[in-house]
């Protein structure tokens, strides 16, 4: 049996076909949640940008079938080295959210659906910052819980516990504006 | 787990609520769970904070790119040193790259047969590579190497699925390597030539990292084959399909199949024929093609939701064979006699639905479907792109000026998260469930899922155990260039639904209003089908189409196997292409089979221990004139437990002149398509044969689909000419 393998530039075409996929879509929500950790949208830039070309040294078969639980995890542990190093491990301070940043486009939402959605987002942000943090990967990136214990480096229990907690507190608390 | 009561703090019920619990955790939960009201309560208020959680964050501001880098994303040319790039650079690199490995040019000389060829060859053995078509080309190769070792020594040798699987590997490489080559010559040879489908894709299931785990690659093939945005639009996906092959009635009496009542084959056939084009093989789907007509075959009388029909002609593109046609008709249903309905609007609102016939043809399929329903029907909109949510909250058709415009906001943009708006419609549906009623998400999309579950697999386990609430899923393909129609059929097929594709205003008329409640309404599920054959009058037959809709013959008395839905009025039918004992070319058609060597060790007599009544039983069907006989087995739309029907056919040895005209007209239809799929078995008819046949058979062409076929037909005979 005859093997052609392909050329390299062939692969190379390939690989960058996908990283260019790959980056489209996930660069903003990565930036998102970085941004988050680290209060500060410039550095998460940084530290999604490292990801990204991590991501390119890495061979295919390692990240293959879990690039964005991948991604994740080194843009997590980025964000961590870079509150080491600036000696500050605070994170999710409120007041420092992208506010700012522009929405992307949202069809057709009613008034009612916009009220809630404001009301949901300013309960997320009461919760204690590691709760959020599952919370966001849970409910924002649709992480399984398995998948958030790989990129927290929790146990699937504890994701589950802090999971539970956060939505019993939530269903509370957003009852209790309703009424 | 004891059925005390479930804590409204223990941490399982949210991750049950969620879908997080599996295998005994999820079976023991689930039998506590049915014990206790307050925790089925928690359960639903859960999943409704849930939706609610994903429908506020999913809106959370993304940052914007730096605009220096969005730039450079536009205008990048080639770029090497990958490794040393820094973040600008990375665009630059992405941008330049991407436009290389899309500059691909279109073949356009007609008369260029063979480059046709080798392209839907390499396209077809693309769909292979593809995850969960795999492990049905598996199963199917399972079967052959078990039942017919044609394969090569050194597979049949490896016993289990891992030597099947790489052999096959193997076989899909070397094809897709001597596909290149052809294309090679070609290019060589002739200047006009060059390739076209062959993008990323087709490197992809050719680089030798593929083929080392192929599973784990699955989501990278798929994610290289979604288009970006700038790319020319050849991205459609089909999966890839063999024909059923002869099977010998003596060794495999038993034949068992899901019944399918999709159309969308026929239309995106039509779609392609329409643009001068011959469809890829592996989009033309036999079975889909002959239902897409509508038969004249007498309805149920009684209890039962579907009366059987068949009839036995020559095969005209065989005349020694024997044509075999199984029809189910389904109970008419009325507007007025229906259950109330919820639906759920689910509309894919992404960038890529932003042409003229998608997100357009979406919202005035809808609004032909909202003017068929009736005022106290409920309608829903979830909208889904980067982002999903709530349009319109469940809504009375009474009100449906609010429908209407509700509809008419709706504006494309971002990517598309189906998998979220899937959870939040399924979520809407239950929220809204009418007991005995119709219940349903309509989902319509071009079926490109790039964001959250793009795994095909996940989605599908998702619609799948969405589908175990009770709602049904009706999915409706739109739009061409990245259209994904393999994900839209598994979601239909998993998802207890049914699928269309709607190409034009009048195709969305007949599924959404002549045929409205045949889609609306499902009147039996888990419809299969098991025939069996009478060895001593066939010698083998052929399914004609529904290859992926093979079930084992265990499978059939196994209420717990999915299969496919039957709608009010629909029809069903099925072909089998029978070659009769003693007939000529019985050797012909066996060698292709792949004959078995006769049995050494075989005890004399009946050759089995069987008891006396299985003796009696089989020296019967030696003696019956009965050519087979067709059981069917269903479920009424909410029941767990099947029920069966029987019925036997005799073989009045009819030709095909004298064959009914819905029975010529189908063989038509399957002959059109075999010669579409150049299908190994398409015997020795031309389309002008199928024209020919097609004409006797056309009947009172209600709607005027048998003339549209006569006339698709006609322009397929000038394009291959």
């Amino acid at each position: 049996m005859s093997t052609e393998l392909p050329t390299p530039r062939a692969q190379t075409h390939e690989n960058t076909g996908f990283l260019e996929r790959i980056f489209a879509e996930q660069q903003a929500p990565l930036t998102r949640y970085t941004a988050r950790l680290l209060g500060d949208h410039d550095r998460a830039r940084d530290v999604v940008q490292d990801a990204f070309v991590k991501l390119m040294a890495q061979p295919r078969a390692e990240v293959e079938g879990h690039v964005v639980e991948w991604l994740f995890t080194v843009c997590r542990n980025g964000a961590l080295d870079v509150l080491r190093k600036e000696h500050r491990m605070r994170r999710f301070e409120e007041g420092e959210m992208e506010r700012a940043a522009g929405a992307e486009d949202r069809p057709g939402r009613t008034l009612e659906a916009a009220e809630t959605q404001a009301s949901v987002l300013r309960l997320i942000d009461r919760l204690p910052p590691n709760q959020q943090e599952v919370v966001r990967l849970k409910f924002q990136n649709g992480f399984s819980y398995k998948e958030i214990a790989g990129i927290t480096a929790l146990s699937v229990t504890n994701v589950g516990f802090l999971i539970h907690t956060a939505v019993t507190r939530l269903r509370r608390e957003f009852g209790a504006e309703r009424t | 787990m004891s059925l005390s009561k479930i804590s409204p703090d223990d941490p399982k019920l949210t991750a049950y609520a969620l879908g997080e619990l599996a295998g005994e955790e999820r079976t023991a939960f689930e039998a506590a769970l049915r014990e206790d009201v307050a925790a089925q309560a928690a359960v639903e208020a859960i999943r409704a904070m849930a939706a609610r959680l994903e429908f506020a964050l999913a809106a959370e501001p993304m940052v914007p790119p730096a605009p220096a880098a969005k730039e450079l994303l536009a205008a990048g040319p080639y770029a090497k040193k990958a490794r040393l790039l820094k973040f600008p650079q990375l665009y630059y690199l992405a941008g330049g790259l991407a436009a290389a490995c899309f500059a691909v040019i279109v073949a356009l000389n007609p008369a260029s047969h063979r480059v046709r060829e080798a392209r839907y060859q390499e396209v077809s053995l693309i769909g292979a590579a593809n995850e969960k078509k795999r492990a049905e080309v598996e199963a199917d190769l399972a079967k052959d190497t078990a039942a017919m070792p044609l394969e090569p020594p050194a597979s049949a040798s490896v016993a289990g699925a891992a030597g099947v699987e790489q052999a096959r590997k193997r076989d899909v490489r070397d094809k897709v390597e001597s596909g290149l080559k052809e294309r090679q010559r070609i290019d060589a040879q002739g200047g006009a030539v060059v390739k076209m489908q062959l993008s990323s894709r087709a490197m992809a299931s050719w680089s030798p990292g593929v083929h080392k785990d192929e599973a784990g690659s699955a989501g990278f093939l798929k994610e290289a084959a979604a288009p970006a945005p700038t790319t020319v639009p050849n991205t459609e996906a089909y999966a890839y399909r063999r024909d059923n092959d002869f099977l010998r009635a003596a060794e495999n009496p038993l034949s068992t199949f899901s019944i399918d009542v999709d159309t969308a084959s026929y239309s995106n056939v039509r779609r392609f024929l329409d643009g001068g084009l011959v469809p890829p093989p592996d989009a033309v789907r036999v079975e889909e093609l002959v239902n897409y007509f509508p038969y004249h075959y007498a309805p149920p009388a009684g209890g039962v939701p579907f009366a059987a029909s068949m009839e036995v002609a020559d095969a005209p593109w065989a005349p020694t064979h024997r044509l075999v046609r199984i029809g189910l008709k389904g109970r008419e249903v009325t507007t007025s006699q229906r259950p109330v309905a919820n639906l759920v609007f689910l509309l894919d609102v992404s960038g890529s639905m932003n042409e003229p016939n998608k997100l357009p043809l979406v919202k005035e399929s809808m609004r032909l479907l909202v003017s068929k329903l009736r005022p106290d029907d409920r309608v829903a909109i979830v909208v889904y792109a980067g982002a999903s949510g709530l349009a319109l909250p469940s809504t009375p058709v009474a009100r449906s000026h609010e429908i209407l415009a509700a509809l008419d906001e709706l504006s494309p943009g971002g990517s598309t998260n189906g998998a979220m708006g899937l959870h939040l419609a399924y979520d809407i549906a239950k929220a809204n469930f009418v007991a005995g009623g119709v219940n349903r998400v309509i989902l319509c999309t071009d079926g490109d899922f790039n964001v959250g579950v793009t795994n095909d697999g996940e989605l599908i386990r998702l619609v799948t155990e969405k589908a175990k609430s009770g709602v049904f899923l009706t999915a409706l393909g739109f739009g061409m260039g990245n259209y994904k129609d393999a994900t839209l059929e598994q979601l239909a097929d998993k998802g207890n639904g049914n699928y269309g594709y709607i190409d034009t205003r009048r195709e969305a008329e007949k599924l959404l209003v002549e045929q409205v409640n045949g889609t609306l309404v499902t009147i039996a599920k888990d419809v299969k089908l098991q025939v069996e054959f009478n060895p001593a009058q066939v010698a083998s037959y052929r399914l004609i189409g529904y290859e992926n809709r093979m079930l084992n013959k265990e499978d059939f008395n196994n209420d717990k196997i999915d299969a496919g839905e039957i709608g009010a009025g629909h029809t069903v039918t099925a072909l089998y292409e029978v070659v009769p004992v003693g007939a000529e070319g019985e050797g012909q058609a066996e060698s292709r089979v792949g004959a078995v060597d006769e049995l050494r060790y075989r005890i004399a007599g009946a050759g089995n221990r069987k008891t006396q009544a299985g003796d009696e039983r089989e020296n019967a069907s030696r003696g019956s004139a009965e050519l087979l006989t067709l059981k069917v087995r269903y479920k009424e739309p909410s029941a767990e437990v099947s029920r069966k029907l029987e019925f036997p056919l005799v073989d009045a040895k009819r030709g095909f002149a004298e064959a009914s005209a819905d029975f010529k007209f189908a063989a038509a239809v399957a002959e059109f398509g075999m010669i579409l799929r150049d299908s190994p078995h398409k015997g020795a008819g031309t389309m002008k044969d199928v024209i020919a046949w097609a004409e006797a058979g056309i009947n009172s062409d209600v709607g005027g689909y048998r003339g549209e076929f006569i006339s698709l037909a006609r322009r397929v005979d000038l394009i291959v000419q």
